[in-house]
């Protein structure tokens, strides 16, 4: 092609590669929000996304959202802060540990008591677990569906581990205890009570699977209390719908 | 009679398909001007690979399709202008592509099913140091930097290599609230590129590992007192090894004064601001600038040439492709579950935000000329590779970022809901 024809070409151009930029431009910010909305709608939906269960303040009865990982301290850089007395900035760090539990490792020189036993390096903490900070209780409580060993089962794989593990894990109270208990509230007659169940290595309580997972979907807010583990928030709930 | 339903295509089809059309349009123009048959070839293969690079990948294993696109686009683009200033340099940039595309699977892949580094951290950063301090035993000195590795035919800069192995030592460091050894690591890579002059490298590390350290504490005093040390080295370098810090200072003199003396440090920077002028708004057309008489037009001035032939409207347009990419990667960083990956995926986006300011920045005289490659676009294989496995590294945090979200809407229905 000539020169001059050439550049009389490219000149032209330039308008569309301007063009072509700006629209590029556009469409990437589009297609950014739209993906910043679509998150928004789905952690809308999903407000309890990222986390495994909650912390509750024995003392104050505030619960604090658990995450996967953390720290909990007096620092405002904590994951979960608790402003009292002996708490220090930093003071216990936390890690969910698939198929274990909440792995609990006190920071330098912090003093940490799980279900009343100090603990040294690490610890793993299951649902309902109380983890002492110095002059501050906290329970934890885990999510049902979680990849958690029961505390039943986790006790009988693991009988080495008792010294290292909470004291009272055992002391919790059982799913089958529960049902009795609830069965005995509803008035039924005792003959329809299940039969006592032995739970073997691996093996589900009545009513719940392998994992301690309650095998009845039902979740509402009389029962939530009675059951081992509760459930992540879903905003589409008819109880949440107020 | 019955409505004919209208087709809408999503954004991010249409994003490509609007890259596909601007790169092929391109090497057209460039076709015609040189009457050579790869170009033409190129015209018809660009687009195809970057439908490839954008979409095809994405059948292949979860990704970001914005993300990809948009890397697609810059690199397409230094494809585009480096054959364009030299049809060899241009083939060579689109080796380097390929490569760089490997590496990026590599890297997602890893971070996806990898949770963790803790036990090869200490492995990684020992290596880390030991290639960052090879160049000074074995390397070899361009552009006054004794930054590079020749082996046989080949070279590499080892550098560029230790920039993602530090991104993941900080990361794994600070995500376990390791400070003190995650900046004392970032300090010795530091002072490392200082000895071997090579000051640009050296302030990316530095700033990316500032950046870090305040994503992981929030202390302004950890930035501070970085900050404050690193004025200090400075200053303790300049009276010990003067003769390599008057180097920078010529620099910085070229920089606050280019015109003092235009045939020898300041010619760089006159011919780069006197091309971009001259393209003014609109540039002066693709194929018909002068970007060939800027030294260093392959590399570090690159940005001075696209703006020359395409304008300074599209050079604006440039830096928000790198903002979208930049907030991208700390929209990554927010949904990630972890604090490892949180920090990976804000340690790359502010690695290749720092890049690009400093380089940038530079070429259009807001801060001494470094020597740097621009992300994505300067002909540089292991740049190529770095910025690419970054990328990787992002896509591997989007990807287990997808992989957790689907994981709790499994637990939010697992726990039953009363519905």
């Amino acid at each position: 092609m000539a020169p001059e024809a050439y550049e009389l070409l490219s000149m032209l151009m330039r308008y569309v590669f301007i063009a072509l930029g700006g629209l590029i431009l556009l469409r990437a910010g589009r297609q950014m929000l739209k993906d910043a909305r679509a998150q928004k709608k789905e952690l809308k939906k999903l407000p309890d996304a990222g986390r495994i269960g909650e912390v509750v303040d024995l003392e104050t009865g505030k619960h604090y959202p658990l995450p996967r990982e953390g720290m909990i301290g007096s620092s405002k850089t904590c994951d979960i802060r608790l402003r009292r007395r002996g708490v220090k900035r930093r003071h216990v760090l936390f890690e969910f540990a698939e198929g274990k539990g909440v792995r609990i490792k006190p920071c330098f020189g912090r003093k940490v008591w799980v279900e009343g036993v100090p603990i040294k390096a690490t610890a793993y903490a299951l649902h309902g677990t109380k983890v002492t900070l110095s002059h501050a209780n906290i329970r934890i409580r885990l999510f049902a569906g979680l990849n958690v060993p029961h505390p039943a089962a986790f006790a009988a794989q693991m009988p080495d581990a008792a010294e290292e593990m909470p004291r009272d894990v055992f002391e919790m109270p059982r799913p089958f205890e529960q049902m009795m208990l609830q069965r005995e509230m509803d008035g039924q007659p005792q003959d329809e009570q299940p039969q006592a169940f032995i739970p073997q290595e691996g093996a589900a309580w009545p009513g719940f699977d392998a994992r301690g997972i309650p095998l009845s979907q039902e979740l509402t807010e009389e029962n939530d209390e009675a059951m081992p583990y509760f459930s992540p928030v879903q905003r589409n709930r008819r109880s949440d719908r107020r | 009679m019955s409505k004919k339903k209208k087709r809408h295509l999503s954004p991010g089809r249409a994003l490509v398909g609007t890259v596909m059309l601007f790169y092929f349009l391109a090497f057209m123009l460039l076709g015609l001007q040189k009457m050579e048959w790869q170009c033409f070839v190129l015209a018809a293969v660009v687009p195809v690979l970057i439908l490839f690079g954008s979409v095809g990948i994405t059948k292949l294993y979860p990704a970001d399709t914005l993300l990809l696109s948009l890397v697609n686009f810059l690199c397409a683009l230094g494809v585009l202008v480096l054959y364009r200033l030299k049809p060899e340099y241009g083939m060579s940039q689109a080796v380097n592509y390929g490569v760089g595309v490997a590496a990026m699977i590599g890297c997602t892949l890893l971070i996806r099913y990898m949770p963790h580094f803790r036990l090869l951290n200490m492995p990684m950063m020992l290596a880390g140091l030991a290639l960052l301090a090879a160049p000074l035993v074995m390397g070899v000195e361009k552009n006054d930097a004794r930054s590079w590795i020749a082996i046989g035919g080949f070279s590499f800069q080892p550098s560029e290599v230790v920039k993602v192995l530090m991104l993941i030592c900080l990361s794994t460091l600070l995500a376990r609230r390791k400070v003190i050894p995650a900046m004392g690591f970032a300090a010795v890579c530091v002072l490392i590129l200082a000895v071997q002059n090579d000051f640009g490298t050296a302030l990316v590390y530095f700033g990316t590992a500032m950046v870090l350290g305040y994503a992981a504490t929030g202390s302004l005093l950890l930035v501070g007192a970085g900050v404050g040390g690193a004025a200090a080295a400075v200053l303790a370098g300049s009276l010990i090894m003067p003769e390599r810090f008057s180097r920078a200072m010529s620099r910085v003199d070229a920089w606050l004064d280019p015109w003092a003396d235009p045939q020898g440090k300041g010619y760089q920077l006159i011919q780069g601001l006197v091309a971009m002028v001259n393209g003014g708004p609109f540039g002066v057309g693709l194929g018909v600038g002068n970007g060939t008489v800027i030294p260093q037009h392959q590399n570090d001035s690159i940005f001075m040439v696209i703006v020359n032939e395409f304008g300074m409207i599209f050079g604006l347009m440039i830096l928000a492709v790198y903002v979208l990419i930049i907030l991208r990667g700390m929209m990554i960083a927010r949904n990630s579950r972890t604090r490892f990956h949180a920090l990976l995926a804000s340690g790359c986006a502010a690695m290749l935000a720092v890049q690009t300011f400093v380089i940038i920045g530079g070429n259009i005289k807001l801060i001494p000329m470094t020597g740097l490659p621009l992300p994505f676009i300067s002909l540089g294989g292991t740049a190529m590779v770095s910025c690419m496995c970054i990328i990787g590294i992002m896509q591997g945090v989007s990807a287990r970022n997808a992989a957790d979200l689907r994981e709790d809407r499994e637990l939010a229905l697992q726990g039953g809901d009363g519905l």
